[in-house]
């Protein structure tokens, strides 16, 4: 093999497009090697069944950062937003639904059938998640320092976070130290008296974790999950239309067009060494590419243990990579459907435009989390329902529809059954929880895909299904992530980096670990 | 005349520390205790005749090497026998057995996994340096990040400079042990499940968190900073109970010229214009000072004995959120013979130590399940002494005394009240430990049944919470327990608090009492 590149990058995951497109545009001969056929990883639309896309992993683009968007002049390729009024919908089967509006003075009137105290909080509870938010933004496209010899530079500009904390008072300041650690129970606790109130708004703090709401470090899962687009008190919603997949597209299209090479259906067997540095890589057939640089957009433990090989480590980072805590607990449910589903209670369908959720209580919440925890699927699942098509006709045939669930908890590691034999079983169980509030669904579904965790790590290299390639814990968190130590997008091999979500900030369609990789790569040449 | 340097309100052991040092210092004190005995938690009573309790707390490590020679407390009484061994009972009829021989610990292990027995070590290693490095906290008053005061700017720097100073590897092991879970936490190390379940149980003691809830890492560490005659972790019997230690202080301090009162409760503090100036009785008697410490926990500091108008709105609004949750209980009883555990009959030194029934990490975790929504642990993790095994003037001869901590005993019941459902909590301890004790219950004489609530009511501590405050990680240091008031003081001038509830928190260390001394000292003179 002749052709040399400056940049290998495995993975064409929305952040390992990033990182292609943004090296490309600094003039970097770069090739990206995607082992399915199509791209975006788990940020893809796939027309699974003829007529109808689907967004097959995230649905969401909120968190997308406003600095990839412009760097990349994304819009111009096609990257066009939905944003839907409602952000979310909790249908109730007795008694009031909630719905939770763009604006949160909507939500708060709303709220008002609801209690008459948290519609009067309402309003100061979203304005101070904001604030305190808006003082965390920043840090997404920041690179971790390393802590134990961080250099003044490398510290420079999180003074700029740190004085924007400080900016925002004693009171908050203090408020917003005292939340990061808490949980979500607690926080809402404080806060309101409505279960369903609670019930959604705490869903958002253990999104993608195995951990309940009452597990320390929920509370600051829903502040990232507004770190996106401000947020309404809920978390940043915005969609992509064509689906999540133009996304990618639009990435693609600008990574191509500054020259970088895309190949799909390639496979990565190994990352190649040559005197303790990143020299290439080895393809399933065989092939050897050889290239300066090596980044991975999977995760750690997949690079470093299957790629790289756990004999090239130190036995102390090897520990250190052994011991991520992935633990995937999502499931996901596509679903075609013949018409729009309708919801009880359900006032007008504009409430069905944004993420539907069921959760009615922080218990019903802590108790699907309790089956999980000792290795059983939720037998009352939490769901966060999106129907796409209805802000979108571009995804489906005329009047149908597509509706994606996604579950929680679904443990990678059951016991006593395994996710080949019970997926059929999580499937009905997710559309009988579902038809308790659509009671037509039933009769109105035309097609579905079921995938399990093991699906999701299989097909979408997720580890143990881990949505954010690995839990987004308190402990592995900023200079933790993905392992102590390595929190600047380096390896211990030297030229071989790491650009997906389980570097800092983590999961989620952000762009952020792409971004803050290719600035540390065009630092480092 | 009743005219005072300092009153402190509580004769708890911080209570009787605090006077102690002012005392010495030669200040007149007097302590107001509103029970018959002094101890508060650490007390010692013969409920009945010829059997002495350690009602409440029942071991010691915690209590710091400088307080016992500063007050000289040997010379009053205080004498700690070694509690050297930990024997988990396990359902199968084996048991796991780690005492003061480290080689016969470590077959002991090895018979379950040879890996951890050769990983013990190393943890073993591990968390002597990170206590040691830790201990550290213990000795210094909080900085608050919040302030730009250039003392505590200075205190953080410091501070930093000291963490950043461990090393690299420590410091991300106590980055770990801040964040994570103790089951997590230990599971990165050992993969015995009684091994890291007794292990775990030390980081859920006093906290209304499982052994998987992050935070709970932290608590374990706090249990490792115990230290006696120079050797950390290692757990002591004051010989005569807990009460002994109080006692042993209280005989410090009177020495010292401080006069020391029972029964004699205190109803309020006296406030007259923003200043402290004495306290009320509940008989009307007044005594007037300077300064008054209220050793009670920060609910009663600042919601019983102030008014609230006397306190910044702030301040009674974190107050009214510090987080207080009673989570565990106490049966104590007086048997006729001692237990036989099945896994090894008849008596031993295994019944010297303390007897852990935590077979596995789930068995906490269900227990947990159970308090999370308001119910009593069917089968709850229990901490077992035998205190008349250690010191023969515990009970009468040939019969004994057995200290069973309980938990998860919510403060808060769904259903029913502590008053009608204590027995219930009797019952399902024996129960528990009839499974590995056959005998158990054959041979009880009598046996008190001490809910959360009854604490409350017998002791004081709100909702029966045994660290005044639960160790989470937004009530710890400059947060503990309210931010601007973690340094000991309080918004009125002259009252300052100096129990559990502050800086470093539970357990009987001494510290808050001696760091609260040492300030006001500094104050004054």
């Amino acid at each position: 093999m002749t052709k040399d590149y400056d940049v290998i990058i495995i993975g064409a995951g929305h952040n390992g497009l990033t990182t292609a497109a943004l090296l490309a545009k600094q003039g970097l001969k770069i090739l990206v090697l995607e082992q399915r056929n199509s791209l975006g990883g788990s940020a893809g639309t796939e027309e699974i069944f003829p007529g109808f896309k689907f967004n097959t992993g995230a649905v969401d683009a909120g968190l997308l950062q406003p600095e990839v968007i412009a760097e990349l002049n994304l819009k111009k390729y096609g990257l066009e937003f939905i944003l839907p009024p409602v952000l979310g919908y909790a249908p109730q089967v007795k008694g009031n639904s909630l719905t939770i509006w763009r604006d949160p003075r909507k939500t708060a009137s709303d709220l008002a059938h609801i209690s008459e105290s948290d519609a009067n909080k309402f309003p100061d509870y979203a304005n101070l998640i904001e604030k305190l938010v808006s003082a965390l933004r920043g840090i997404t496209t920041l690179t971790p320092p390393n802590i134990t010899q961080a250099s003044l530079n490398s510290l420079l500009p999180w003074v700029k976070t740190a004085l924007n904390i400080k900016r925002l008072g004693d009171k908050d300041m203090v408020e917003l130290l005292r939340i990061l650690p808490m949980t979500a129970v607690e926080l809402l606790d404080e806060w309101f008296e409505s279960d369903l109130l609670k019930g959604v708004l705490g869903a958002q703090g253990v999104s993608g974790s195995m951990q309940g709401p009452q597990s320390s470090g929920t509370a600051f899962m829903m502040l990232y999950q507004q770190m996106g687009i401000p947020g309404g008190g809920f978390k940043s919603c915005r969609f992509v239309r064509g689906g999540i997949g133009n996304l990618s597209a639009a990435l693609s299209k600008a990574a191509r067009l500054y020259g970088a090479e895309i190949q799909v259906d390639t496979h990565v067997e190994q990352i190649l060494v040559k005197n303790f540095q990143a020299s290439g890589v080895m393809l399933s057939t065989g092939e050897k590419i050889a290239s300066k640089i090596v980044v991975s957009n999977t995760d750690a433990q997949r690079t470093l243990l299957e790629m790289l090989g756990p004999a090239k480590l130190e036995p102390r980072e090897m520990r250190r990579v052994r011991n991520i805590k992935f633990r995937g607990s999502t499931a996901k449910l596509n679903l075609a459907l013949q018409e729009l589903p309708e919801f009880v209670g359900t006032q007008h369908d504009e409430q069905l435009s944004g993420h539907i959720i069921i959760c009615p209580n922080l218990e019903y919440l802590e108790r699907a989390y309790d089956d999980a925890k000792y290795g059983n699927f939720s037998d009352k699942p939490y769901l966060d329902i999106v129907i796409p098509s209805k802000t979108d006709n571009s995804l489906t045939p005329t009047g149908q529809h597509v509706m994606s669930v996604t579950m929680q908890f679904a443990p990678y590691n059951l016991r006593g059954r395994d996710w080949e034999k019970h997926s059929q079983t999580l499937e009905e169980n997710i559309i009988d929880t579902i038809a308790e509030y659509a009671p037509g669904l039933k009769d109105i579904m035309l097609h579905s895909q079921m995938l399990t965790p093991l699906d999701l790590d299989r097909e979408y290299s997720l580890t143990e299904g881990s949505i954010y390639h690995g839990q987004m814990g308190l402990d592995q968190l900023l200079f933790m992530r993905p392992i102590a130590g390595y929190g600047q997008y380096q390896t211990p091999i030297e030229n071989l980096y790491l650009c997906g979500a389980g570097t800092h900030p983590g999961g989620g369609v952000t762009a952020a670990p792409g971004y803050n990789a290719a600035r540390e790569i065009l630092k480092n040449i | 005349m009743n005219k005072y340097d300092a009153i402190i309100i509580g004769g708890g052991h911080n209570g009787l520390v605090a006077a102690a040092y002012l005392a010495k210092a030669g200040k007149k004190v007097i302590v107001l205790e509103r029970r018959h005995i002094l101890g508060g938690a650490a007390a010692t009573e013969e409920i009945y005749p010829g059997f002495k309790f350690t009602v409440f707390s029942y071991v010691v490590s915690l209590l710091r090497p400088e307080i016992v020679r500063d007050l000289n407390l040997p010379k009053h009484g205080l004498t700690i026998l070694p509690l050297e061994s930990t024997i988990t009972p396990l359902p199968d009829g084996d048991y796991l057995y780690r005492d003061i021989d480290h080689h016969r610990t470590l077959r002991n292990i090895a018979r379950f996994s040879e890996r951890d027995a050769e990983a013990y070590e190393e943890y073993s290693r591990s968390m002597y340096f990170m206590a040691k490095a830790v201990k550290y906290i213990l000795g210094i008053i909080p900085p608050d990040p919040t302030s730009l005061k250039p003392k505590d700017l200075l205190g953080l720097l410091e501070m930093s400079k000291h963490f950043l100073g461990i090393g690299e590897e420590q410091f991300f092991t106590l980055f770990k042990l801040m964040t994570m879970s103790s089951a997590d936490f230990l599971e990165e190390w050992f993969e015995t499940d009684p091994l890291i379940a007794t292990m775990s149980a030390s980081g859920i003691i006093g906290t209304f968190l499982g052994p998987r809830s992050p935070g709970t890492a932290y608590v374990l560490l706090h249990h490792y900073m115990g230290e006696i005659d120079g050797v950390f972790r290692a757990w002591g019997f004051a010989k005569g109970g807990t009460g002994a230690i109080s006692n042993s202080i209280a005989g410090a301090a009177r020495e010292f010229g401080a006069e020391i009162r029972t029964n004699a409760p205190v109803s309020n503090v006296i406030v007259k214009n923003g200043k402290a100036t004495g306290v009320a009785l509940e008989n009307g008697d007044e005594f007037l000072a300077d300064i008054i410490i209220s050793s009670l926990d920060p609910k009663l500091t600042f919601l019983k004995l102030v008014e609230e108008n006397d306190l910044p709105s702030d301040l009674v609004e974190s107050i009214h959120k510090f987080k207080i949750r009673g989570s565990s209980g106490k049966v104590n009883l007086a048997l006729d013979a001692l237990p036989d555990l099945s896994c090894i009959p008849g008596p031993g030194p295994h019944l010297r130590g303390a007897i852990s029934i935590s077979p596995s990490v789930d068995y906490i975790e269900r227990a947990y399940d159970d308090a999370k929504y308001g119910e009593i642990s069917k089968q709850p993790y229990i901490d077992v002494i035998i205190p008349s095994m250690i010191d023969p003037d515990m009970a009468p001869p040939g019969k004994h005394v057995m200290s069973c901590f309980v938990q998860y005993a919510p403060y808060e019941l769904r259903e029913g009240t502590w008053e009608q459902r204590r027995e219930e909590l009797g019952d399902n301890v024996v129960n528990a430990l009839s499974e590995f004790m056959p005998n158990i219950k054959d041979i009880i004489l009598h046996r008190q049944v001490l809910s959360p609530w009854d604490v409350e009511q017998s002791i004081g501590l709100s909702q029966g919470n045994i660290f005044q405050g639960e160790l989470s990680l937004f009530q710890l240091f400059f947060l503990r327990p309210a931010s601007g008031y973690a340094k000991y003081n309080t918004p009125i001038r002259g009252y300052y608090q100096c129990g559990s509830g502050t800086h470093p928190g539970g357990g009987i260390t001494g510290t808050p009492g001696r760091l609260a001394a040492l300030k006001i000292l500094k104050e004054i003179n």
